[in-house]
C-alpha cells in the first residue's frame, strides 16, 4: 500500500510517518533520506530526525536526485522523505532534472518504489497557504510540488494531513485502515 | 486548556469566545505579561508569545509546559503559521518550526483541539 502523509511545518509528519512503517510490523525498513547537507542548521536537522529513528532500526538510503536510481531491496517497507527536498533538489540542483523534467522524474521515481516495495509511506509538506506573493522561482517550485502531491495522492491508499501531531485522514481506503 | 489553531483573520477568537463562553479575561500575546498570562483565562495571538519567549532565549516548549501547570484552564488561540514556503530569514525559520513544535506539545495536552476555517470551527481532538 502507498500512504501519502502531509502537514505543515513542525508538525510532527514524520514521527507520525515513522509510527505507520512500525505497524507494517517486522521486515526490512528503509528510510529515503533526501536532504543535502549543506550549512550548521540542516546538518542539525538531520541529526534531529536521525536520533528519531535510531532505535527504529532503519536502514537509510541517500538519494538527493533521480530517485529513479535508488538501489532498495524488494518488498521492503520504505520511508520516502521529503517530496519538499526532492523537488527542491531536483529543480536546483545540477545533477537535477531542472524545472521542466522535475515533476516526471520524481513521479516515475515513485511508480518504482511503489512496484518495489511492499509498503511505502511518503513524506510531503504544505507550504502553499501563507499568502505571501514569492519570486518567479519560488512561484515555479510551488506550482511543480503542488502537481506532485496531487499526483501522489490520486495513486494513494492512504493520504493524511498531520495537524500538531494530530491526524485527519483526507483519503482513506477502508480495507486498510482498522 | 483548550487549544484553537487556524489561519490568520478566521475569527479564531470570536469562535473561542462563543465555544467555550469565555467573554472575558483575554489578553494579547503580542504585548501580555507573563503574569497575565498565568492569571488570564484565554490568550491569542499565542505565536507571538512563543517568539518572544525565543528572542528571549527561552525555551518555548518547556515554557508552555510550566504555564499549563500554572494556569491549567486557559485557552489558548494561535496562527497556524507552517504552511507556507520555509522562510529566508534564519529567526522566522526557527520560529516557524518552534511554533510547530510547541503547539503539537499543546495540542497533546490539550482537553480540546478545534480548527477554524473561515470562522467555522472543525474539532480534531475532544468535544462533543
Amino acid at each position: 500500500m502507498m500512504h501519502l502523509v502531509t502537514g505543515g511545518s513542525g508538525s510532527g509528519k514524520s514521527s507520525f510517518a515513522e509510527e505507520q512503517i512500525l505497524r507494517f510490523g517486522e521486515g526490512r525498513r528503509i528510510y529515503i533520506a533526501t536532504m543535502h547537507p549543506y550549512d550548521q542548521e540542516s546538518f542539525a536537522r538531520i541529526d534531529r530526525h536521525r536520533a528519531m529513528r535510531s532505535k527504529k532500526s532503519f536502514e537509510t538510503v541517500e538519494c538527493y536526485t533521480n530517485l529513479e536510481k535508488v538501489q532498495i531491496p524488494p518488498k521492503a517497507n520504505v520511508l520516502l522523505e521529503c517530496m519538499s527536498n526532492l523537488t527542491a533538489n531536483e529543480i536546483f540542483e545540477p545533477s537535477g532534472a531542472g524545472p521542466k523534467r522535475a515533476a516526471e522524474t520524481i513521479l516515475c521515481g515513485i511508480s518504482r518504489l511503489m512496484d518495489l516495495s511492499e509498503n511505502l509511506v511518503i513524506v510531503t509538506n504544505e507550504i502553499f497557504s501563507d499568502g505571501y506573493t514569492y519570486d518567479k522561482e519560488t512561484r515555479e517550485y510551488q506550482e511543480i510540488l503542488g502537481s506532485i502531491n496531487v499526483r501522489i495522492a490520486s495513486w494513494a491508499d492512504r493520504v493524511t494531513e498531520v495537524v500538531y501531531g494530530i491526524p485527519l485522514e483526507i483519503k482513506t481506503n477502508e480495507k486498510i485502515v482498522e | 486548556m483548550n487549544l484553537v489553531i487556524g489561519g490568520a483573520f478566521q475569527g479564531k477568537v470570536a469562535y473561542a469566545k462563543e465555544t467555550f463562553r469565555i467573554m472575558d479575561g483575554w489578553v494579547d500575546g503580542a504585548v501580555c505579561t507573563e503574569k497575565e498570562l498565568e492569571n488570564c483565562r484565554g490568550v491569542f495571538q499565542f505565536q507571538e508569545v512563543i517568539r518572544r519567549w525565543m528572542k528571549k532565549e527561552q525555551n518555548p516548549v518547556q515554557k508552555a509546559e510550566e504555564l499549563l501547570l500554572k494556569n491549567p484552564e486557559i485557552c489558548i488561540v494561535t496562527n497556524e503559521q507552517g504552511y507556507g514556503v520555509v522562510p529566508v530569514d534564519a529567526f522566522d525559520r526557527r520560529w516557524r518550526e518552534t511554533t510547530g513544535r510547541t503547539c503539537t506539545l499543546l495540542a497533546t495536552k490539550a482537553d480540546e483541539v478545534h480548527r477554524v476555517v473561515c470562522g467555522i470551527g472543525m474539532v480534531l481532538k475532544g468535544g462533543k
